[in-house]
């Protein structure tokens, strides 16, 4: 009866004909380490986060007035409410923490060099969407932690002359943030940033599945790879089929990272929830060590230790720039990156200088 | 080409930023001086003055007495109680501004009575207000409490040293010992509200049903008689009893979470690892 | 049945376990929260109220107030600083907290003190010599 149901749809799409040649004839060259995998982890994670944030819309209310009411009751009174924020709240964070992960292990394979400078700088585009979802994801619950981390975010754009009022300003619809921002956070969190994000993202994919993975530069058949000087079909030396293989290779890594998921949830609930965000947001009253959340803590140090205003913020929007484009500035042919040494000594001491620069804004 | 381009750039760049170098001072102003950007909490006028080493020692002291009490937490200050314009150093102490300065001894009770009115009430029918009514020198709110370095009420407060000022200390032990296991509930209870906080749970109902239990209680202690402290406990263990119970009830659907995300956890765990074992086997 | 089969057999075990235990918490969310839909009434006489009542109305403390010339209201009695029960001064005609002396008007209005919000109000109806709350 199966068959029958298959051969019905065969008939009628084809469908055996695509999953033959673009899943089970699409290859995979054989030394690939997990750090592929992560791509398709974030994307689950993504598609977690618009499951339970479309839960959590059902019950949430975007004013002012009830927002951290309605979350607590979404915690204490809905049956399982804390199940499906718990998954969002640690989910977030964790496809955060994936992204940058995603980025860092591309950057040190070189696989931004052509031809995917493009799916580089949509893949950036990605990651400033994903800040843009947590910033304003932030604020709903209308915390106290939310609340006065977000007033010190959205702050930093008045450090640039003559437009940064503006903009900060346009971004909190006042003086300060208000009803009117929460009501602006959430059209944007809910209502456009996701069709944003998933065009880039199938923007992105499309050009990954497209030009094909890239052979590890450490590998041995990375040797046997030749230039690229129009657009072809990638062939390998030694591959192995999408499907089932690498596909169960990624379902491994979504299981694994499912399991820590539900290991944050059980084990330590309240790692992305202090103590300020369980109290209702009192615009008069600061808590004390605000801070913002851990992945804008490194921009925030910089900012306060950076004594000329419009230097800090400069050196920053600048730096955002030149990360998009720089699969054009760095144009050379060679991947591996211990070929490099110049490119490796100074990524490494900015890596280092990000995780530096965390600590410190946690700790100071 | 390319390196023509990446050099003008930082030079355009580096000269920007020292053009622009002044905004450090407005920086500071506008970004460090907020109260998140750098905590910096805009003191009360009269500190100026009062922690200044121009005034004389003791009343330096005061100030620092203030700092260390649970009105200092619960951002109670100076011109709360003595009136005086908080924000103008020149009208801090002005009549105008309706200052009243140190009470007298004999008008403590009114005085800290101006907020805890429901302890005044109590206090002054009680036998430590009557005596001090008729003779002006009994015992009133500074003589237990303290006048700036007030802390929370707790049992401890009536202790030998205290109680045995003007007389023996078998009456203040009777009512202490009356108090004791419904204070200690009140404590109780206020640990495990504190406990699930830092579990994530905001228990509104059970907090503000507990500080209203525990004010009465405790207003009931200036009574100073222990029959009517003896009636009363019945009364106020039921009540703190429905709030233990409540957050009880808490406490179990708190382990329950955990039970359940365990649960999905360990599914998950077990899916990955029939997973692996596929993908060993399939090794083609 | 070869070990390749028995592996797919347990995957979809678990599979279905991990995916039901994902199911479950969101059909049991989306049940309606049943306790929420009914609405408690309470109905008083005039005469029961006189002037003021103290009553208890879905767990708070409530007062009912015969406003000299504005009619009845209910009030809740928690005070929204830190939760005292407010007494009804009928001379002065506001609400008094005795914790710490905060003042509410009869409409629930903060006059002075502590308090940061005005008090919950509860919809109240007049039908001839009934007043039904809720």
């Amino acid at each position: 009866m199966w068959q029958k149901i298959r051969d019905g749809v065969n008939i009628r799409t084809g469908l055996s004909e695509l999953i033959d040649n673009k899943l089970k004839g699409y290859r995979v060259p054989s030394d690939t380490n997990i750090f592929y995998t992560i791509g398709i982890v974030t994307m689950a994670a993504y598609i977690v986060l618009a499951i339970t944030g479309y839960f959590l819309l059902m019950y949430y209310v975007p004013h002012s007035e009830h927002a951290f009411g309605s979350v607590q009751k979404i915690m204490t009174v809905i049956p399982f409410g804390w199940f499906v924020r718990m998954i969002h709240i640690v989910v977030a964070n964790l496809m955060v923490a994936l992204v940058f992960i995603h980025l860092v292990s591309i950057f040190f394979m070189g696989n931004y060099k052509k031809p995917r400078e493009l799916t580089w700088l949509i893949g950036g585009l990605v990651l400033l969407t994903t800040l843009a979802f947590c910033l304003s994801g932030y604020l709903l619950p209308w915390n106290q932690r939310s609340y006065w981390a977000t007033t010190i975010v959205t702050n930093i754009p008045t450090a640039f002359p003559v437009l940064g009022d503006f903009i900060a300003n346009t971004l909190r619809g006042g003086e300060t943030i208000s009803e009117i921002t929460l009501t602006r956070f959430f059209s944007l969190h809910v209502g456009f940033l996701p069709p944003v994000f998933l065009i880039l993202v199938g923007l992105h994919m499309f050009l990954v599945w497209r030009i094909g993975l890239s052979v590890p530069p450490l590998s041995s058949s990375a040797k046997e790879e030749k230039p690229w000087t129009g657009y072809r079909p990638v062939s390998y030396s030694k591959s192995y089929p999408f499907y089932p293989n690498f596909l169960l290779k990624e379902v491994s890594m979504v299981m694994i990272f499912f399991v820590v998921t539900f290991f944050l949830i059980t084990f330590m609930p309240m790692l992305f929830l202090p103590e300020a965000a369980n109290m209702p947001a009192d615009p008069l009253k600061t808590p004390p060590h605000i801070k913002p959340e851990w992945y804008f803590l490194a921009p925030y140090q910089m900012l306060k230790m950076i004594p000329n205003k419009f230097f800090g913020i400069s050196i920053q929007l600048i730096a955002i720039v030149i990360f998009l484009f720089w699969p054009f500035i760095d144009s050379g042919e060679e991947r591996n990156i211990l070929k490099r040494p110049l490119i490796l000594g100074v990524s490494l001491i900015l890596l280092a200088a990000w995780f530096v620069l965390t600590v410190m804004g946690r700790y100071s | 080409m390319k390196k023509i381009f990446f050099f003008l750039f930082i030079i355009i760049f580096a000269v920007s930023s020292f053009v622009a170098a002044g905004y450090r001072e407005l920086f500071e102003k506008e970004f460090l001086s907020k109260p998140w950007g750098s905590e910096i909490k805009i003191e009360s006028a009269c500190l100026e003055c009062h922690t200044s080493d121009a005034m004389n020692i003791e009343l330096q002291q005061i100030p620092q007495d203030w700092k260390a009490s649970w009105h200092y937490q619960n951002d109670v200050s100076c011109h709360d109680c003595h009136g005086g314009d908080s924000e103008d150093a020149t009208m801090a102490m002005s009549h105008k501004r309706s200052f009243t300065g140190k009470p007298d001894h004999k008008d403590v009770p009114e005085f800290c009575g101006k907020c805890h009115i429901g302890i005044l009430k109590t206090y002054v029918e009680s036998g430590h207000g009557k005596s001090h009514i008729v003779t002006g020198e009994g015992p009133t709110c500074v003589t237990c409490h303290g006048s700036h370095n007030i802390q929370k009420v707790n049992i401890d407060i009536i202790n030998s040293q205290r109680c045995s000022q003007c007389h023996s200390y078998e009456r203040a032990k009777i009512i202490k010992q009356a108090l004791f296991l419904t204070d200690k509930k009140i404590v109780a209870i206020e640990n495990d509200i504190k406990v699930l906080k830092t579990k994530g749970v905001y228990p509104e109902q059970e907090e503000k049903s507990l500080f209203d239990t525990q004010a009465k209680f405790r207003t009931l202690f200036h009574t100073i008689d222990v029959s009517v402290i003896r009636d009363k406990t019945d009364f106020f263990t039921k009540k703190l009893n429905v709030i233990q119970d409540n957050l009880k009830a808490t406490f179990g659907e708190l382990s329950f979470r955990k039970k359940y995300s365990t649960l999905v956890m360990l599914l998950f765990a077990c899916s990955w690892i029939i997973i692996f074992l596929i993908t060993r086997s399939r090794k083609d | 049945m070869d070990r390749r089969n028995f592996l797919s057999l347990l995957l979809s075990v678990f599979g279905t376990g991990a995916f039901v235990s994902f199911a479950y918490p969101l059909i049991r969310y989306l049940a309606p929260p049943t306790a929420n839909i009914k609405k408690i009434r309470l109905t008083f006489n005039k005469s029961d109220i006189g002037d003021a009542k103290e009553i208890l109305f879905q767990q708070t403390p409530t007062v009912i107030i015969n406003r000299p010339g504005k009619g009845y209201i209910a009030l809740s009695r928690v005070c929204t600083h830190l939760g005292c029960l407010l007494e009804y001064d009928k001379l002065q005609r506001k609400l008094v907290c005795p914790c710490h002396a905060g003042v509410f008007d009869l409409e629930g209005r903060v006059v002075s003190g502590p308090p940061p919000k005005p008090l919950l109000t509860f919809p109240l109806r007049v039908e001839g010599e009934d007043i039904t709350i809720g």
